[in-house]
């Protein structure tokens, strides 16, 4: 009986001790990448950029410069005539997913969609001798983050940031012209 | 005798000692090869603490310029390194062009450049830490008589 405590006080001490190291654990989540790709067919160069955005997000916080400041961007009210962007931000939010926006002219073709809390801007011009297309992908919560100190004169970039490492895998931008080709958006591998 | 032995003891003791100090921050690695227009190799190995150490011995009015423009970007650039070394390995940026290519890496704990150019060779390997510290001392530096 005495043998049959001291092995049940053992056990219980040994599951006591070992309890941290059998529990689940949660994995981080992993890292997501910015990513820019810049390649002009002219003269063949290729440009790649990869950045952390955990590593982003903290650096504009931290710069005390010029128009930058806590991670803030100064702006003037002039700078967009005055438009009151979160008035509008609010109105996508509430609104179903739709196209906004549409204007077809002979060489040129603009529209902006809401679909699965993104704005969309697509951008068709065949102005040129080849045509240019530029598709922009926007998480609404990027957008939101970005204009919420904008009542204050200020886009925040921290926030914007922070808003795009938690968005998934949804910013994208791309533009391409008929020599050169640019591409930014975000995952979770840290190489192209 | 005996004493010899200690005063030998001691002093090795020492060398190992500040080798093992000047070595903790890991080396800076110079690889240039040059075969324009004659064959040039250049290599240097060295404890990346050396750096902001040999920075001391610079007068402070020769960094005064570079202490200035530095010092309003050294919040971001403590940020930016202290991040840094927390990321896996990585290609930051990587331009190509015919003939060129440029990289700029993060391996292990060093921050390394790689340069080729029509032949030309260049790397450069810096600890991420040695970089912050030689900002550091840079930004720090003031000539004496100022605050």
């Amino acid at each position: 009986m005495k043998l049959t405590t001291r092995a049940l006080v053992t056990a219980f001490a040994a599951s006591a001790l070992l309890a941290p190291f059998s529990m689940p654990v949660h994995a981080a989540p992993a890292d997501r990448y910015l990513h820019v790709r810049v390649e002009d067919g002219t003269d063949g160069s290729d440009v790649n950029v990869n950045i952390p955005l955990s590593m982003a997000e903290k650096i504009p916080p931290a710069i005390h410069n010029g128009q930058l400041s806590e991670g803030r961007v100064a702006i003037s009210g002039k700078d967009l005539n005055d438009v009151d962007i979160q008035t509008i931000l609010k109105a996508i939010h509430d609104a179903p997913d739709n196209e906004f926006v549409s204007i077809k002219q002979a060489d040129q073709d603009v529209r902006v969609l809401k679909s699965n809390g993104n704005i969309l801007v697509k951008i068709r011009d065949s102005r040129g001798k080849e045509a240019d297309k530029v598709d922009v992908t926007i998480p609404l919560s990027v957008a939101d983050a970005l204009f919420s100190t904008y009542h204050q004169n200020q886009l925040d970039v921290a926030a914007a940031l922070r808003a795009l490492d938690q968005a998934g895998q949804t910013l994208a931008i791309t533009v391409e012209e008929a020599s050169q080709h640019v591409r930014v958006w975000v995952d979770e591998k840290n190489s192209q | 005798m005996a004493l010899l032995g200690k005063i030998a003891l001691y002093t090795a003791g020492t060398f190992v000692v500040a080798g093992a100090i000047l070595c903790s921050e890991g080396f800076v690695h110079v690889d240039v090869r040059e075969t324009r227009p004659e064959t040039h190799h250049i290599f240097v190995v060295a404890p990346a603490m050396l750096v902001p150490i040999c920075l001391h011995f610079v007068p402070a009015e020769k960094l005064q310029d570079a202490s200035q423009r530095l010092r309003p970007w050294m919040p971001a650039i403590r940020a930016a390194t202290e991040s840094l070394e927390e990321q896996s390995d990585m290609t930051i940026v990587e331009v190509s062009e015919p003939g060129q290519h440029v990289a700029v890496k993060k391996e292990g704990w060093s921050i390394v450049v790689d340069v080729m150019d029509s032949g030309d060779v260049v790397h450069v390997s810096v600890p991420v830490r040695a970089i912050a510290g030689t900002l550091e001392e840079i930004s720090s530096s003031q000539p004496e008589g100022q605050s």
